[in-house]
């Protein structure tokens, strides 16, 4: 029979472990990636700036809505995103597990592919 | 050590309240994947210890900020490392989570009894957008200014209130050393305290309902 395992010390020490993992995994990005820091405030030369890359999503979202269709990729699409994913459980007792999977995974890959089509 | 943590537990009688919780048992069946929320929490840690080094040498004003980054970044002991360790974090963070609430996803771990504790978690994942969204700008750089000019001209597309909205996060017409320190405020004490509490909530229910059984 196998040794029951219990939080402490089982889980404890492989959290630890974890942990430690972590730590190594984020000086390892810093050596490699350091932060950058861009020039001093101009505000007389305007530049096209890029988002953190979890916000690029909305950015290549705007591109699709351009003039008095903004606010679709502004706030309703992105506030929907969001309304979606906060009330799963929700969704799931109403539309049951199968079209809360299939909404769900579709905004996924929506999600996915904006979020790398600006990188590339 | 023992008498110390014996002294203590009579004042505060942890032992009885979470003693529970250390010697409980772990459902059989658990994989690396239940790891991962653990990993978004570690690296939730490891964004407040650093912000609160870096919180002793920024100065949030818009003729002091970027200089204090440039000193931070050229002058303190490892104030480099800080500042990577930060920003990093924050990246893994939402990386982490995302990858944590699929697995809850895909396990079904949302249903009822844990239906709350599926929001707290997504809330946690949008209100730490919006730490990330007011913290790029308190590097007080080009790309910081001209980003937060872009993503905060967004609300003005809401109708009737839009602009109102816009002047109300940016505490004026323009981005000035008012939003600057309006985001500072917002992004060292309004939004962590939203977060911790959030993550209390999280962490409680979890303790309580314990682990979902797999399907």
């Amino acid at each position: 029979m196998k040794k029951e395992k219990r939080f402490y010390p089982d889980y404890l020490s492989e959290i630890i472990f974890v942990v430690i993992l972590c730590l190594e995994a984020l000086l390892f990005l810093i050596l490699f990636f350091p932060p950058q820091l861009g020039r001093e405030i101009d505000f007389t030369r305007q530049y096209l700036p890029r988002p953190e890359w979890y916000f690029n999503w909305i950015f290549e979202l705007l591109k699709y809505f351009p003039g008095e269709f903004t606010i679709f990729g502004a706030i309703i699409i992105p506030l929907f995103f969001a309304l979606v994913v906060v009330f799963i459980p929700f969704l799931d007792k109403r539309i049951g597990l199968f079209w809360t999977r299939i909404l769900a995974f579709s905004l996924l890959v929506v999600f996915i592919i904006l979020t790398i089509s600006g990188m590339v | 050590m023992n008498a110390l943590l014996q002294w203590l537990d009579k004042r505060l009688s942890f032992s009885q309240r979470h003693g529970n919780f250390l010697e409980r048992k772990i459902p059989d069946g658990l994989n690396y994947s239940y790891c991962l929320g653990g990993i978004a929490f570690t690296f939730f840690i490891f964004l407040v210890i650093s912000g609160l080094l870096l919180s002793l040498y920024y100065i949030p004003h818009e003729r002091a900020a970027y200089q204090s980054i440039v000193t931070i970044n050229e002058e303190m002991i490892l104030g480099r490392i800080v500042r990577g360790i930060h920003k990093w974090s924050a990246s893994l963070f939402i990386i982490f989570t995302i990858l944590h609430s699929l697995r809850v996803f895909i396990t079904r771990s949302y249903l009822p009894p844990r239906d709350l504790n599926w929001m707290t978690g997504a809330l946690t994942m949008i209100f730490s957008m919006a730490s990330g969204f007011t913290g790029y700008l308190l590097p007080w750089d080009q790309k910081a200014f001209w980003a937060t000019e872009v993503g905060t001209s967004i609300f003005k597309t809401i109708p009737f209130i839009g602009e109102d909205i816009v002047i109300l996060i940016r505490g004026g017409q323009d981005i000035s050393g008012t939003t600057l320190t309006r985001f500072y405020a917002i992004h060292v004490l309004y939004l962590p305290l939203i977060i911790g509490l959030l993550l209390w909530g999280h962490f409680h229910m979890v303790k309580r309902l314990g682990i979902a059984k797999r399907l």
